[in-house]
């Protein structure tokens, strides 16, 4: 993990010497640059109305786990690939990356995992607006769902290849185009005076190069530069989220085995249930007994999977709490510097041209 | 034609009639607004000097039963002496009434949680009887099996399960004004029967041994306790 002094120590470093501060991902060449990729943490899909949670069966605090750690089994699927750059994981929206691709959970249930995504490149284009649902895999021993989120592996594969299939049909101009505007895109919202003329924006929100900036424009050097050393500080929050999925993977595969034990549940209840047929005489203390005690195993199992959900939060919060205090800190670190950069480089542009920012 | 067309209509009047009374009925507890009108939380005890017997709420009920049946303007005591196939019935199924009510109320202890959204009643041996309170809005659990309709009634906590056939099973919570007795009241009934069948029972509260370890539940390694602050 990278410390933000150390990050802090690099960037300063890169911005006095100029150095070139390599990223993690592959090399793009340019016959075919390998786009690189940012995920944001993903929409936990929790419901507004919190009277509905017991019923939908949405525990907020897991979900709020789950749009964490969902993205880095996105991404490990991705980097398998070798057909991305460097692939990330970004706390915050980022829309001017390369490929920006934002997910929501839409079912979380221990049975059932689906997933909305939307991928849009920096030109605006639109290579994916999807939803994906997945039963969990059976074990082939057990003959139950698979446990942990692997179960569920299938469901990030088929994404990867959709988004593969996506690429395929733009050729190589096209993909440097996405990597220039991305760039410009950075730079204008950091010095918007000096680039927002080499981008135009049609009304539908698409981007496409008006003109390029000189190869060796000192402004654009700068812009590479800071853009560089952000990355180097999403690799390091992107780092802390990773630590927080090493920690917490081996209880979540304990909740997700709960969860699956609990649909698996239901599942043969209905159809226990639906094969009974009761003799008892209605209104007879054999029949009224019966409706009691349905409800109440229901109710039993339904508060089983609360203290699940409990016992699982007492686990992961204290690390949670820890790693999003570490996050923050970086994010403040970086909200702090992108101001710093943004008013240097107004007055740098304006030392340069005369003109103000 | 027009016969069958009115007899129609006359059904279904009567149908539209038979559920919004059913809906009326299971309605009747009401959410609040604010603040909770009073606290429940705590341990609570059963206080076996005190509460219903129910082999005597049972005569009780079966004598009322009898003296309906027999004419509804007499009194009489005795028990046995109407038979008609209609009287047998009605008192099958109070009953079965009484021994469901009597299987429920059996629990010796609650623990009673109450926070700005919930209030949870967990009873030894059956599920927590839960209530939860979102904008004035009191909302119970629902299954596939039946659902809870909850909320305060003044300065009481009513909790009414709707079961499939008609069964309802209501708990009524009144604490007393010195707060250490709380009154439970546990109706059964059926639309198989008009009579329905209540048991009281009370409790006290009591204060539960402090512990010198503090634990957590965890899901990996279940039971975690320390002396000390757990982090």
């Amino acid at each position: 993990m990278i410390a933000p002094t150390r990050a802090r120590h690099r960037l300063f470093a890169a911005l006095l010497t100029g150095a070139c501060i390599c990223l993690t991902g592959q090399t793009a060449t340019a016959q075919s640059p390998s786009l690189n990729v940012s995920i944001i943490v993903f929409s936990p899909g929790i419901p507004a109305d919190a009277s509905t949670h017991r019923r939908l069966q949405v525990f907020p605090r897991i979900r709020e786990f789950e749009s964490r750690l969902l993205p880095f089994v996105l991404r490990e699927t991705l980097v398998a690939t070798h057909t991305w750059g460097a692939v990330r994981v970004v706390p915050e929206p980022d829309p001017a990356a390369e490929l920006y691709l934002s997910g929501e959970i839409l079912l979380s249930d221990g049975r059932t995992l689906a997933l909305r995504f939307v991928a849009v490149d920096a030109s605006g284009r639109v290579w994916l607006d999807k939803s994906y649902t997945q039963l969990a895999t059976i074990d082939l021993e057990s003959r139950r769902p698979a446990s942990g989120i692997r179960a569920y592996q299938a469901l990030f594969d088929e994404v990867a290849q959709d988004l593969h299939a996506a690429r395929a049909l733009l050729d190589d101009k096209a993909l440097q185009d996405i990597v220039q505007i991305s760039l410009l895109r950075y730079a204008a919202t950091l010095a918007p005076t000096a680039f927002e003329g080499f981008l135009h924006r049609d009304p539908g929100g698409r981007f496409s190069i008006n003109r390029l900036p000189a190869r060796n424009d000192p402004m654009l050097e700068r812009i590479q530069r800071i853009r560089h050393v952000e990355y180097l500080m999403t690799d390091a929050v992107d780092e802390k989220f990773q630590e927080l999925y090493a920690e917490i993977a081996s209880t979540y595969a304990v909740w997700r085995k709960y969860r699956q034990q609990y649909a698996q549940y239901q599942i043969e209840e209905a159809a226990w249930q639906e094969n009974r047929k009761s003799t008892a005489p209605r209104g007879s203390y054999k029949a009224i007994e019966s409706l009691y005690e349905n409800y109440k195993w229901a109710r039993l199992a339904a508060q089983e999977q609360e203290h699940w959900a409990r016992a699982f939060d007492n686990e992961v919060g204290p690390t949670v709490t820890r790693i999003e205090s570490r996050v923050a800190e970086l994010d403040d670190w970086v909200d702090d510097r992108y101001a710093e950069w943004n008013r240097l480089l107004g007055e740098i542009f304006e030392l340069e041209t005369g003109l103000g920012e | 034609m027009k016969a069958l067309r009115t007899g129609n209509i006359l059904a279904l009047c009567a149908l539209l009639t038979a559920c919004s009374q059913q809906l009326v009925g299971d309605k009747l507890v009401r959410g609040y607004a604010g603040d909770a009108p009073v606290n429940l939380s705590g341990s609570w005890e059963r206080d076996y000097a005190r509460g219903d017997i129910v082999s005597v709420e049972v005569n009780r009920v079966l004598r009322q039963i009898q003296r309906s049946a027999i004419d509804p303007r007499m009194s009489n005591d005795r028990i046995g002496v109407a038979n008609t196939s209609d009287t047998r019935r009605k008192i099958s199924r109070v009953l079965a009434l009484a021994q469901l009510a009597d299987m429920i109320t059996q629990v010796d202890t609650l623990t009673i949680t109450q926070s700005e959204h919930q209030i949870s009643v967990e009873r030894k041996g059956d599920y927590a009887i839960s209530c939860e309170f979102y904008e004035g809005v009191a909302q119970g659990p629902e299954t596939e099996y039946g659902n809870e309709i909850c909320g305060w009634d003044g300065h009481q906590f009513v909790s009414r399960l709707v079961l499939p056939d008609g069964l309802r099973v209501s708990h009524r919570f009144t604490i007393s004004t010195d707060g250490k007795s709380l009154h439970v009241s546990t109706t059964v009934s059926t639309s198989a029967t008009t009579t329905p069948f209540t048991l009281d029972r009370y409790y006290n509260q009591f204060e539960r041994p402090v512990s010198t370890f503090n634990c957590i539940e965890t899901l990996s390694m279940k039971r975690v306790c320390s002396t000390g602050e757990i982090k």
